[in-house]
């Protein structure tokens, strides 16, 4: 049997190349019975269509950044909570508290959760020196979601909408003179030609996630099963780490380019981190009785 | 390959379905169909839909109704002829005359519109029944119309060049950049092209433009006044960051209607008819797009691109020899898909090939648009012959034929890429390291 | 024969209203990206402006597929017809017959696409987060009005020898 994968991201992405590993290791795994062909770059399906693709069998298995959903469901957005966590350490603790609440809210969309990868740490992405929260007053600020709406409306920032791909250019015209991502989508599009600053405020660490049609999942032999719940494990694993490297690797080239980068300084973090308080609030609000369990469980730590 | 009789179904299929005469939009989703049924137990028909949704509602496509509109709008005002009498004095006395206004118009449009389609149908609405009235032969004004509208996708901004940039993650901008000296050597060559035939072919008998003296020509000129300020107003808004470059095309609309309603041309009945006129045009291409993406789904799920891209890999080429197989690939490829997915489906195989022989990237993304433009204009699936045998009805090939000419300057084009790589990498590499950087 | 001609007048105002609706969402296009920049210049926000413009679009899109079928301005490649000669209608037959098999394929699916987003409650994933079956009702209805469109030229060309498109050429002289 031949399961085709779709992925978003470029092939030398490495969530593309953690997926294409876990892809042979499967086709090994079973000898050939079950095999996965990874299609990176959105050339099957979208990013914004993986999901449903594989909700409803067009596609058996796939790739997508699960919080873009969350506006279906809160728990989808539990990685992307503002100044929860803050580090990677503290954002694999609170995922393995939240794991099984969103595996089962994607059981309930028809789809068996496997494994998932953590992006690099969110920073702050502007073309001058910030000190304070109140520098960021009227500064055009590129949102693409509630969450980075929210984050506009209460640091006084101009929001501006502006889709992925013409980010590049937005910030070349200042249509945008800020944005928050990681340090790889700065490094990916060369984001120092327009922007000065980047500073480390490990906003939240987002994940893609892999999962599997439950009708799919639920035909197959036990022995492919547990092959993939192997290769799943190992996936993750190798994909937690190659996160952490491609981060000081993407942090040292936007250094070498010219841009500074460095953690925000202590009274910024403060003021960033009671702005995430209010922040958590709404989603604990959106999230309800097991988005409470999951932030109880994590802070009781 | 192993799959060579599915691949032969396939290609009977579409040229059946082309051939025989069915809508172009409806023939490529029948062929889709096809392949997803032989190559694939995945529902087709939902598979389809998720495909169609997606790429009909899409943001960034926005632009083209608005480009096709404003196209529309201006025919109806005295644009086109004001233009024509402000450039034909001076134009006239060149060889091949003001066929090179639609080679100078798509390149300037270029510079608005990040694809062909919207180049090609605000040109030409203008341009082909001025031309003709002039009695310039058809298929050079056919002919060049097809080519020097792809410029748009070379000129910046380009809508393959960004998705090209995201596809393997390098820089947009230094893409954009790259794209620039290509793109107006690219007019230069068409240009020449055009001066060389009104010398050379018998049917070139155009109507003689009236003479007059330098001063009655600059007076003339002031007619240009108003296209130049519409211009600079869709282009300044977008490189002074008012707006991005979906939104410059609704500064497009608007300007138009403003100049048409100063020229005392803006009445119900054309607005009416310019809005219905777009709404036509656009739903066209819609159909045609929607057709062509589910194609793109299916060609994925064969995964024939992928596999030749593969068998390229395997036969360990030079790097010339390989530049050589990629432009015979893409030409064939661009003969069924359309750029974007072409890009998308094979550069996970295409572009390890390229870094691994020290290919400049950027400069490689240059290479790909002239492959992809020669794409446009190739049967049977070449959107640019589509849009045109809509706007003038002829048959397809007629167009092809006249753009023929168009195709083998990009395939010269390639070979002067490679001669001259610093057309592409200079503009990128020095502006890096300026003082700015 | 009465109730024939009023049918005729029924369908044919039909396609039309449909491309109507389609320029009132290529007009809402423009609004709504010009609301967007009036937003950003004077500090406003307009959240999910990019989202309602691209509902407009496929709106745009849909409504007006029966409409330009009815108008001749779908395009196809008629060299093999017209080497037909005398023999055209059987060509036709077979390409009316191929569309409106097609036409009708793509509405079925279209409306069974919607039904699983409603079923799916599948919602944006853009700052709007409207329900993706509400804007996909475009899909359905213009897919349904250019099926019924292929099947009455494709009844009309069986029964009086001609599909009745009338493709209007006013602009597009073959400069002869
Ligand atoms: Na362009
Ligand atoms: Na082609």
């Amino acid at each position: 049997e031949k399961w085709d994968m779709p992925m978003a991201y470029a092939a030398t992405n490495f969530h593309s190349e953690v997926g294409a590993a876990f892809a042979s290791c499967v086709t090994e795994g079973t000898g050939g019975d079950l095999e996965i062909v990874t299609h990176p770059s959105g050339s099957l399906f979208g990013g914004a269509e993986i999901k449903r693709a594989v909700m409803t069998g067009q596609a058996n298995i796939g790739e997508r950044l699960l919080s873009a959903h969350q506006n279906e469901n809160a728990l989808y957005g539990v990685d992307s909570i503002p100044f929860l966590v803050s580090s990677f350490d503290d954002h694999e603790a609170l995922w393995e508290i939240a794991s099984p609440y969103v595996a089962s809210a994607l059981e309930e969309d028809n789809l068996h959760y496997l494994y998932s990868v953590p992006w690099p740490p969110q920073g702050l992405y502007t073309n001058m020196a910030i000190e304070d929260i109140e520098d960021l007053k009227g500064v055009k600020f590129r949102s693409y979601s509630t969450a980075t709406a929210r984050m506009a409306e209460l640091t006084g920032m101009l929001p501006v909408q502006v889709e992925a791909a013409e980010l590049s250019q937005a910030l070349a015209t200042g249509v945008a003179e800020s944005f928050i991502s990681s340090g790889a989508t700065g490094y990916d599009r060369g984001v120092w030609e327009h922007l000065s600053h980047f500073y480390e405020v490990d906003a939240w660490l987002p994940r893609n996630a892999v999962f599997v049609n439950l009708d799919a999942w639920n035909d197959l032999p036990d022995e492919s099963k547990a092959v993939m719940e192997d290769c799943a494990t190992t996936a993750a694993a190798d994909g937690l780490a190659k996160s952490k490297d491609y981060t000081s690797f993407t942090l040292e080239e936007l250094k070498k380019n010219g841009m500074t980068v460095e953690r925000a300084s202590e009274h910024l973090m403060g003021q960033l981190q009671e702005l995430g308080a209010t922040m958590t609030d709404d989603w604990l609000e959106a999230a309800g009785e097991d988005g409470q369990a999951i932030v109880n469980a994590y802070k009781g730590e | 390959m192993e799959q060579m009789i599915p691949i032969a179904i396939f290609l009977f299929v579409l040229f059946l379905l082309l051939g025989s005469g069915v809508w172009v939009g409806l023939a490529l989703m029948g062929v889709a169909y096809v392949g997803m049924e032989l190559f694939t137990s995945r529902p087709a028909g939902d598979a389809m839909i998720t495909k169609v949704w997606a790429s009909s509602s899409s943001w960034t496509l926005t632009a083209l109704p608005l480009f096709i509109w404003m196209g529309e709008i201006l025919y109806r005002t005295r644009l086109s002829e004001d233009m024509f009498r402000g450039l034909s004095p001076w134009m006239a006395r060149l060889p091949g005359g003001l066929v090179h206004t639609n080679i100078v118009g798509c390149t300037v449009f270029a510079a608005v519109s990040g694809s062909s389609a919207a180049t090609l149908t605000t040109v030409g609405k203008m341009s082909i029944p001025e031309l003709r009235k002039r009695n310039y032969p058809e298929t050079m004004v056919i002919g060049t119309l097809a080519g020097a509208a792809t410029l748009g996708l070379m000129i910046p901004p380009s809508l393959t060049l960004i998705v090209y940039g995201v596809t393997i993650n390098e820089s947009v901008t230094k893409l954009f950049m790259a794209g620039v000296f290509p793109g107006l050597v690219l007019a230069l060559m068409f240009m020449g092209y055009v001066a060389v035939m009104s010398f050379v072919s018998k049917g070139f008998n155009p109507d003689p433009e009236p003479k007059m003296s330098v001063m009655e020509k600059l007076k003339n000129s002031r007619f240009l006044i108003p296209v130049i300020c519409l211009i600079l107003v869709v282009i300044g808004s977008m490189y002074m960051g008012i707006a991005t470059a979906t939104e410059a095309a609704a500064f497009g609309v608007i300007g138009s209607l403003i100049l048409a309603a100063t020229q005392g041309s803006l009445s119900w009945s054309s607005f009416s008819e310019s809005l219905m006129g777009a709404v036509r045009t656009s739903a066209m291409i819609a159909l045609i797009l929607a057709g062509a993406s589910f194609l793109s789904l299916s060609m994925g799920f064969t995964g024939i691109p992928r596999g030749l891209a593969d068998l390229i890999a395997s036969w360990e080429l030079s790097r010339f020899e390989l530049l050589m197989a990629l432009l015979v690939f893409y030409i064939i490829l661009g003969m069924f898909l359309d750029g974007i997915s072409s890009v998308v489906l094979t550069m996970a195989v295409v572009e390890p090939m390229i870094r691994a022989q020290g290919i400049d990237i950027i400069w490689f993304g240059i290479f790909i648009v002239v492959v992809v433009e020669m794409a446009q204009i190739t049967p049977p699936i070449g959107f640019n012959l589509f849009v045109l045998q809509g706007m003038t009805g002829h048959e397809m090939n007629f167009i092809a034929k006249a753009a023929i000419p168009m195709f083998l300057i990009m395939v010269v084009m390639v070979f002067v890429l490679i001669a001259f790589p610093e057309l592409a990498t200079w503009l990128p590499d020095n502006i890096r390291k300026g003082p700015a950087g | 024969m009465a109730a024939a001609k009023a049918l005729r007048r029924i369908l044919d105002t039909l396609y039309f209203i449909g491309g109507v609706i389609a320029s009132l969402f290529l007009i809402a296009i423009l609004s709504i990206i010009v609301l967007q920049m009036l937003a950003r210049w004077t500090g406003q926000v307009f959240p999910g402006a990019t989202s309602y413009a691209g509902y407009c679009m496929a709106a745009a899109s849909f409504f007006a597929f029966a409409y330009a079928l009815n108008h001749g301005a779908h395009i196809r490649v008629s060299l093999f017809l017209t080497a037909l000669g005398r023999f055209r209608w059987w060509g036709e037959l077979w390409c009316f017959g191929i569309g409106t098999a097609i036409s009708t394929w793509f509405a079925w699916y279209a409306i069974r696409g919607n039904q699983i987003s409603h079923r799916w409650n599948e919602l944006s994933q853009g700052l709007d987060a409207t329900p993706i079956w509400i804007p996909q009702l475009s899909m359905s209805i213009g897919t349904v009005l250019l099926a019924i469109a292929f099947w009455d030229h494709l009844v009309r060309l069986i029964f009086t020898g001609s599909h009745g498109i009338t493709t209007d050429l006013v602009d597009q002289s073959q400069g002869e």
